[in-house]
């Protein structure tokens, strides 16, 4: 089929890259943003602006308001078909509670598991959550949406595509290109050191989008391959369910025989008993901690059969000064405080995969790491992005000629996942500061309207792309490149001007007033993103006003 | 402190080492400078620029856990990369800061 390998390479290069390079997009560029996904959780809930805070005391603070949790209404929904009769109207037998906190977090999430009396699959919980200020304990509303870690973070890796799971396994498939992409495109590139600096932006569009294609691919290589592998290693077990499907007996059976090794109990005994102080049990945990040469803050703590004899509290090291996410978790028995385990050090295996794992997820504390991360994956963006401008610039004026639609489709669809997606991103966030703070009854909840908005922008911006691209078939730019970065400059003004209305939080307070970087920081990328589509939109203009063939040079918007 | 300031000499020694690399290389020397550089000049390029990368790892790990100093190192050489690559797109004059270790003919 292929004179050669080289040319085989190219044709999967081209057509993977393309196919699932709009998928990729997606998850680069909200990848990027879930480096500080807990940042924009503070500018999207302003009741949330103050400094991290550590984990507050179980005893006093957190007990009471476990004990009066209940599982959430999503959760009895799904319940509600799983079950034979019907639901109790208070769930009293609790599995586990827990509550997370990482070195970045003002607030504490708190999570709970109830057994479900009836239920047909005896592995099913109902589960209840809550997000609180751990200062004072108080509940935030739970309408506001967590736009970085509970939008855009999931966004990356399921695309927000619940639906039989179908966003992993396309954000998967979308990976596993990625690395086939790599592959092929440095066997198909001969000048890889040569070209390693080189990008000409002064040459024909379709040479000087290969440049910087070629350089943000080559630069960041190692960056892309691990992004790209350590995804797929994170959700192996979503992709390969073999322990519970084929093996679910055998699955059964190895929890009961780890419960008998570690002298962590399975199940209830049966028998009540009361809860000794958990502080305490904190405490110890991180005396053992110390004395092992790590102290370090809690990051996660659960209590495991609430209420039962058989209970038991994990306390688990808030990972900020290793690569590996490891909790060196340290277990006591519920009801007397007494040491149960300490869990023993990694095998090889583990310490590969808590590794592989630890690199993509970044719990630890380093601010130049997590920017250089934003930088990777933003060139990821744009190799992506001017993959899409060559795949069009090779080809408009043959299409044009032959009077085909191609290049106009690809164009299009570029422009949405490129400025389009910028413009979904700045809608949240406006829609975040516009909305009322209650909304009128019947409407639906406020942060489920921030997301249909969300949806509603990106949907406008492709149809915008799509009606603007007559020209591309005529060999002709499309204009919506340039529109699109003006709309993405003006949008993302007017969200940092939003939030200085709403909040009174302007920059000259957040940087130097009353410092408060995780804010400053959203509004400055704001700014700096608003002054690159400008500038891109400038020159998109000149190019076109000068009758030079223009060049869609939106890339520089995610720069 | 001291930690910004050994991971701001980090950044520094990439960027610096980067850019040496990239004189050893005749296209890029010429943006810079119109002589053409001898063989030697070119080998004594690469080395100083591939000791200044050595040197930003070690600097690195001066701050860090090794496993998180390694990472630092191979994201900073990518910031760094791209940062000379840009610097002779637009403005590649500002090279000769480093092509002074090789004299004029």
């Amino acid at each position: 089929m292929f004179p050669n390998f080289r040319q085989a390479m190219a044709w999967v290069h081209t057509w993977f890259g393309l196919v699932l390079g709009f998928v990729l997009m997606a998850c680069f560029f909200f990848g990027s943003l879930s480096v500080f996904d807990r940042e924009i959780d503070r500018w999207a809930i302003p009741a949330s602006r103050h400094a991290a805070q550590p984990m507050p005391s179980f005893d006093t603070l957190l007990q009471p308001i476990f004990r009066d949790m209940q599982p959430s209404k999503e959760s009895l929904d799904y319940l509600r078909d799983r079950v034979d009769g019907p639901l109790p109207a208070r769930f009293d037998t609790v599995r586990s509670w827990g509550a997370y906190t990482t070195h970045r977090d003002p607030v504490l999430s708190l999570f709970t598991s109830y057994e479900v009396p009836n239920a047909r699959d005896p592995d099913d919980a109902a589960r209840g959550n809550r997000t609180i200020d751990p200062r004072t304990g108080a509940a935030l509303p739970d309408d506001r949406l967590k736009i970085g870690s509970q939008f855009f973070y999931p966004l990356h890796y399921s695309l927000n595509l619940s639906w039989k799971d179908l966003g992993y396994w396309i954000v998967g498939l979308a990976g596993l290109t990625m690395l086939v992409a790599l592959v092929s495109g440095v066997v198909m590139h001969r000048r890889i050191f040569r070209e390693f600096f080189t990008f000409r932006p002064k040459k024909s569009t379709q040479r000087s989008v290969l440049d910087l294609h070629n350089m943000t691919g080559v630069l960041a290589l190692p960056f892309h391959f691990f992004f790209a592998f350590t995804g797929l290693v994170i959700f192996a077990g979503i992709y390969f369910p073999v322990t519970h499907t084929q093996l679910n007996p055998l699955h059964e059976m190895h929890e009961k025989l780890e419960a008998e090794e570690t002298g962590l109990p399975h199940d209830r005994a049966g028998v009540a008993a009361p809860l000794a102080s958990v502080d305490a049990m904190a405490a110890e945990a991180q005396r053992r901690w110390a004395a092992r040469g790590m102290a370090g803050e809690v990051g996660l703590l659960t209590v495991s059969h609430v209420g039962d004899a058989n209970g038991y509290v994990s306390v688990y090291r808030a990972g900020t000064d290793r690569i590996a996410l490891v909790g060196d978790g340290i277990h006591f028995k519920a009801s007397t405080g007494e040491l149960l385990r300490e869990d023993p050090p990694r095998t090889a295996v583990d310490s590969v995969n808590t590794f592989l794992t630890g690199l993509h997820l970044q719990h630890f504390r380093h601010w130049l790491l997590r920017w250089l991360y934003v930088l990777g994956g933003l060139l990821g963006c744009v190799c992506i992005a001017t993959g899409f401008i060559f795949f069009v610039e090779k080809r408009k004026k043959q299409h044009a000629a032959a009077g085909s639609q191609g290049s106009r489709v690809v164009d299009a669809l570029a422009v949405t996942t490129v400025t389009g997606m910028l413009l979904a991103a700045l809608t949240i966030l406006i829609a975040n500061r516009l909305l009322p703070e209650t909304l009128p009854a019947g409407w639906p909840p406020r942060g489920d309207l921030e997301q249909y908005l969300f949806w509603a922008g990106w949907a406008l911006a492709m149809a915008h792309a799509f009606v603007r691209s007559a020209p591309v078939a005529q060999g002709r730019p499309n204009p919506a490149w340039r529109e699109q970065c003006w709309a993405v400059a003006a949008m993302a003004v007017a969200a940092v001007l939003l939030n200085w209305l709403t909040t009174g939080d302007h920059l000259a307070r957040t940087v130097f007033i009353d410092t408060y970087w995780p804010v400053a920081g959203v509004d400055l990328f704001l700014l700096a993103c608003a002054g690159l589509a400008a500038g891109a939109a400038r020159r998109l203009g000149r190019r076109t006003a000068a009758g030079v063939r223009p060049a869609p040079r939106a890339e520089a918007a995610h720069a | 402190m001291r930690e910004a300031a050994l991971l701001a000499a980090a950044l520094a020694a990439c960027v610096a080492g980067m850019g040496w690399l990239a004189l050893a290389m005749e296209t890029h020397w010429t943006q810079v400078r119109p002589d053409a550089p001898t063989r030697a000049a070119v080998l004594r390029l690469r080395a100083l620029g591939s000791l200044d990368l050595a040197a930003g790892l070690a600097l690195c790990l001066r701050v860090d856990h090794a496993s998180m100093a390694v990472l630092v190192w191979v994201m900073a050489l990518a910031g760094a990369a791209l940062a000379v690559g840009l610097v002779l797109t637009w403005r590649p004059r500002w090279l000769r800061a480093l092509a002074w270790v090789v004299s004029r003919p």
